[in-house]
This record gives structure tokens, C-alpha cells and sequence, in this order.
């Protein structure tokens, strides 16, 4: 153990993000757990990166780009199959107001 | 902001005398590209014209519904569509961009996040001059917007309460056909001062598009949506300034809508400061939305940690790179843009500016006009003008003039009629060889312009169907001018002793007997030699 654990609140925070619902014996776990990784990735900040460009991909390639031509849609049996509900041709889900991030 | 500050603007916003106040507005906007296939899968687009009416849910792959194993694969025509725009806003492009995932859970959204560019975008620092319009004198000089940036990213799905046939549901219903559509979100500078100059920019980059081809931008279909960051610099009579909290309004999908929205933030944050004495601060930013029925815009509630979307570089997608030799190709594919059109119209058919402007304003006006001045110059009906510059012109006039004309009668803009540019070319040349008179241009119109739509007949088939073809014989012209002279003795004395004015009934008379074929001109002519005038 590191001993930094996180604090409850933001435990709760990040939770509440992933639509996680812990209770207080969790949060209280995970608060030393989560703290115990971010304890062993820490060490990453003793490491002197101040020349070095950062890395936007793992993998030294670029450009994987398709060309614009259609392909098959998927059957709409097979996209509500998995849903927990339907209406129609579409899925349904609990009322909600506006429309979302984009 | 400090105690003492706010103390201080608490006295001066109860007390104080506004002396002016001035709007100052940024603007996002997002267009849907309209590529055949979405962003990162190859499924159909729904923005692309073929697939506009497509069933709801008919646009979806593994992709598209964010089933497990799936891999994201670029569109290598929507960057290039995206690129295409930056240059066009005259953007830097960037030679290395990467890809982000924006985490948050929303049920138009399936994978859990959406696929952005946070700190790398495709393009960066741009400009361009947008027309400003005198609504007196209807066109004066331009008004430069700066660019921050321009990003690609994908869009939502799609969430309703109606199932077809109007009927009401209670839950939300989801329709994934818009997710993974393209989304090039430009994000300009604040630099309007008023809501007129936001909706003039959003008109010319609407138009800018579709010159560009990425989108037919058509605003009831969302393919461009608005979002102003408004805020009112207050200054008092005794010369202090107060900058009110900056809110953004969400999701304009009208010019109507984005001028109606930011004229009433305008009003509405002066009377707020006068309230609370607030101004911009961390933390102050406020999300509000349109209500286009009682046109006024609304707080939107949102969760405190609504923006924490803990953006991270997506592992499933490489970066993009874009080489010297790529971006020259892509630009060299930018047709000329409506701002360039203008001044080659005003410079080559020495049209005036406003003139210039209208035809540049519509892209499919624009191009009708292109194509039949080409025509009339070099066509089947062409040598009718004795050059370029004069016959664009007078395909300028034709079009800004009658067929505008009957694109009122029937509300449509000229490049809706359906008129083709050979109909319209030899129109025109027919009017200035003289075959029709100025007065046949119009009926001729209203018989090929329809509700229906347009005739494919020719104008000469038309014309000569509607009896409007002139009669150039000399011998009928006599019969009818003798003809006139009898039936009208008085004037035809009124002309020989001098009275000028008397030959107008004299014309009028053999216009009418000719049936509108002849041309007044030439009558007049006709007549004056006859009276031995």
C-alpha cells in the first residue's frame, strides 16, 4: 500500500460518472484500492519527460484511412435483439429531455 | 472575483447609468459532412442526400451500436471534406492530428463516449471576410472572423417521443442512423457585435459548403447547427466597463432561431445585471436553451460534473498525418468560392455589387448563371453577344430581373424553377438578336416556370407556340402602320403637325393589332416615316 489513498468524494465522483452505485463498506475499499494503482503508476512522474514528444499512439503508423464506398447495414432484427426494450423500429429507453453532448 | 470587487459592482449596477452596451458573440457550429459512409465505419450516412429518407435504425452496423469487438476505421473522404472547409476558412491544417474519446453516458449515444479531437485538431488559426449588407444601398464591404479552430468528430443518434403516425410515446425512443455521421465542428472567435453579422457569417459559411460540396446544408434536416457564446459589455455613464457572464445557447438549427436567441440575451443580461450585478467569472458560464415558441431562451439544469468528460487519446485510432503532396491535391479539388465569384463578376461583366452579390448568395443560382453565360457565348445559341463580358451581364439581368421574377410568383429561388442554363442562354440571346421582344421574356417564363416545375420545351418552340416570335416582315409591318394611321386620323395629324406625344396611341394601336409581335421600336420607326417626322 502506498498509503495515498483517494479521498471518499472523489471516489463518489468518479462513480457517480460511471454511473457506478457503491455502497459506504465500497467506497471505502475502493478508495485504498484505487489509491494503490495510482500509488505504482506514480512512480511514472519521477521519470524526466521534459524533452520528450509526447505519445499520441502506441503504434508508430498514421493514416489508416478507408475509402468512402457503402457497405451493408446490419439487419434491424439483429440491432434490437440485444435492446431491453423496443417500440417499433426503434429502441426505447426512459424518458429523457434534451438532446445530448455532441 | 474578490469581496471588494463585488461590493463595489453591487453599488454601481443598482445606481449606475448605462451609457451603451455592446454584444459580443462567438460562434460553434457543426456541419454534418455528407460522405456516403460515417466517420468511422463504412455504413451509409445518413447526411448524404441518397440516404435522407432512410427507416429509422436502417443506417447501423456493429460499429454504429457499439457492439464488443468492433474497431473504428476513418473515412478518408471526410477528412478530406474537413480539410477542404479549413482551407477554405483559410485555416492552417495540421500536419499531425490525433483522435480523443469525450466520455459520458446519454442513450443517443451507444459507445459510451464520442470519438473527438481535443488538443490536436484538423485545422487551426483561420479567417474569413464575410459581405456585410447595407439593407438600404443593399451591399457595402466585408467584416473579418477569425477562426480558432475546426475539428472532426461524430455525431449523435437521434432521440424522439413520437412513434410514426404521431402518436405520443412516454419513454424516448432512439434512432441510431445519425451516430457516427461526420461532424466538422468550427469554432470562430468572438468577433460579432451583433446578432445581424452572426447570421450574415452563418448564411456564408452555409454557402461556403455547399460551393464546397460537403453538405447541401439543409437547416430543417440539422445539417448545421448553431451554437452562440453571448455575453454584453455594459459601460456606465462614468466610464466603468462590465463584461455580463458568457452563456451558450445550445442547438439553433435556424437563422431565424440564432438572431432570435442572441437578441434576447442581449436584453435579458443587461436586465440581469441591473439584478445581481453579476459578471463573468469562473464558474459563471451558463448553458441556456431556445424555446422558438414563446422566443425566449431557458436555463438548462445540468449536473455540476456534466462536463467533466475526461478526454483521453482514443487507442483504437492512429493519428493523421497530412503530407505536403495530400494537401495540395485537396486543394486543388476547391471549386471558386462565392466570394471570389463576386469580384470576377464585378470585375469581368462589370455588374454591380449588389447584383454580384445575389448571384453569388444562392450556389444553385450561381451556377445556373455560370453556365449559361458559358452557353450563350460558346452553345448551340451562342455568338448572340459578341463576348463574354456583355453576355453575362445581360444573363444577369435576365435572371436577377424576370426570373427572380417568377421564382416570387411561384416562391422559389431562381435555381429552384428548374430552368436549364440552355433554356435560359437562349432566352437571352434571343432577346438581344432581337427574334423576341423585351415584352414576350416574361410570359415566356411563366409558360416554362410552373408550380410543377420547369417545361423542357426550347424557348423557341415556346415562343413560337405563344405567338411572341417577332414578325420582322416589312410588308406586314406597312399593312399594319397604314392600318393604324386610318383608324386614327386625329393622331396621325397630332405627329405630322408636330405633337409627339400623339404617336403612342398610333404604336399602341398596331401593337395591338400585331398581337404584341412587333418590336415598339421599330414601329415607331415605321411610323414616323410614314408621317414624314
Amino acid at each position: 500500500m502506498s498509503g495515498s489513498a483517494l479521498r471518499d468524494s472523489e471516489v463518489r465522483h468518479v462513480a457517480k460518472l460511471a454511473r457506478l452505485r457503491l455502497s459506504e463498506e465500497e467506497v471505502a475499499r475502493l478508495s485504498d484500492q484505487l489509491g494503490a494503482i495510482l500509488g505504482h503508476i506514480s512512480k511514472l512522474n519521477a521519470v524526466d519527460v521534459a524533452d520528450v514528444e509526447p505519445m499520441a499512439h502506441p503504434l508508430p503508423i498514421t493514416n489508416r484511412l478507408a475509402d468512402d464506398v457503402p457497405t451493408a447495414p446490419m439487419p434491424i432484427e439483429d440491432l434490437l435483439r440485444n435492446a431491453p426494450a423496443k417500440e417499433g423500429r426503434f429502441l426505447a429507453v426512459p424518458k429523457v429531455l434534451a438532446e445530448g453532448g455532441a | 472575483m474578490t469581496a471588494a470587487h463585488q461590493a463595489t459592482s453591487e453599488s454601481i449596477h443598482q445606481t449606475a447609468t448605462i451609457a451603451r452596451t455592446q454584444l459580443k458573440v462567438g460562434l460553434e457550429i457543426h456541419v454534418e459532412l455528407a460522405t456516403r459512409t460515417k466517420m468511422f465505419t463504412r455504413v451509409p450516412n445518413v447526411a448524404h442526400p441518397d440516404y435522407y429518407d432512410a427507416e429509422p435504425n436502417s443506417l447501423v452496423d456493429p460499429v454504429v451500436a457499439a457492439l464488443p469487438g468492433v474497431l473504428p476505421v476513418m473515412n478518408r473522404r471526410a477528412v478530406e471534406m474537413a480539410i477542404m472547409v479549413g482551407l477554405a476558412l483559410n485555416c492552417d491544417i495540421a500536419e499531425f492530428s490525433k483522435w480523443d474519446r469525450k466520455n459520458y453516458f446519454y442513450p443517443d449515444l451507444p459507445k459510451g463516449y464520442q470519438i473527438s479531437q481535443y488538443d490536436l485538431p484538423l485545422c487551426g488559426d483561420g479567417a474569413i471576410d464575410i459581405p456585410t449588407r447595407d439593407t438600404a444601398t443593399g451591399d457595402v464591404g466585408t467584416r473579418r472572423i477569425g477562426i480558432i479552430r475546426a475539428h472532426l468528430e461524430e455525431d449523435t443518434g437521434k432521440l424522439g417521443h413520437e412513434l410514426p403516425g404521431g402518436h405520443h410515446y412516454a419513454g424516448s425512443l432512439v434512432d441510431l442512423n445519425r451516430a457516427g455521421t461526420p461532424l466538422l465542428e468550427i469554432v470562430t472567435q468572438p468577433d460579432f457585435d451583433s446578432a445581424e453579422s452572426v447570421v450574415e457569417f452563418a448564411k456564408e459559411l452555409r454557402n461556403i459548403c455547399r460551393f464546397l460540396g460537403v453538405t447541401e446544408g439543409i437547416m430543417q434536416k440539422g445539417h448545421m447547427r448553431f451554437e452562440p457564446n453571448v455575453n454584453v459589455i455594459i459601460e456606465t455613464t462614468d466610464g466603468h466597463h462590465f463584461a455580463t457572464p458568457i452563456v451558450e445557447v445550445k442547438n439553433l438549427n435556424s437563422f431565424r432561431s440564432v438572431r432570435g436567441a442572441i437578441e434576447f440575451e442581449h436584453k435579458r443580461q443587461v436586465e440581469e445585471w441591473r439584478k445581481t450585478g453579476r459578471v463573468m467569472g469562473r464558474g459563471m458560464k451558463q448553458t441556456r436553451g431556445w424555446d422558438d415558441v414563446n422566443l425566449v431562451t431557458v436555463l438548462q439544469r445540468e449536473k455540476e460534473d456534466a462536463h467533466d468528460y475526461r478526454y483521453f487519446p482514443d487507442p483504437d485510432l492512429v493519428p493523421v498525418t497530412v503530407s505536403a503532396e495530400w494537401l495540395e491535391s485537396i486543394r486543388a479539388q476547391l471549386p471558386e468560392l462565392p466570394i471570389q465569384r463576386k469580384k470576377r463578376y464585378m470585375e469581368s461583366y462589370e455588374l454591380p455589387a449588389k447584383d454580384a452579390q445575389k448571384l453569388v448568395d444562392e450556389r444553385d443560382t450561381c451556377f445556373l448563371f455560370d453556365a449559361a453565360t458559358k452557353l450563350s457565348v460558346m452553345g448551340t445559341h451562342g455568338g448572340g453577344f459578341g463576348g463574354e463580358p456583355k453576355a453575362g451581364y445581360a444573363i444577369a439581368k435576365l435572371l436577377l430581373n424576370n426570373v427572380a421574377k417568377r421564382g416570387n410568383e411561384l416562391g422559389k429561388e431562381i435555381g429552384e424553377l428548374g430552368l436549364s442554363a440552355a433554356q435560359i442562354a437562349e432566352l437571352a440571346v434571343m432577346k438581344e438578336k432581337g427574334t423576341i421582344g423585351a415584352q414576350a421574356v416574361d410570359p415566356i417564363l411563366a409558360a416554362l416556370a410552373t408550380e410543377a416545375g420547369a417545361s423542357s420545351e426550347s424557348v423557341a418552340a415556346c415562343a413560337e407556340r405563344l405567338g411572341l416570335v417577332q414578325v420582322r416582315d416589312d410588308g406586314q409591318l406597312d399593312v399594319w402602320c397604314d392600318a393604324a394611321i386610318v383608324a386614327q386620323p386625329q393622331a396621325a395629324d397630332d405627329v405630322r403637325n408636330g405633337k409627339d406625344a400623339a404617336i403612342g396611341r398610333l404604336v399602341g394601336h398596331v401593337m395591338k393589332l400585331s398581337g404584341g409581335k412587333v418590336d415598339a421600336k421599330s414601329v415607331n420607326e415605321r411610323l414616323r416615316a410614314k408621317l414624314g417626322r
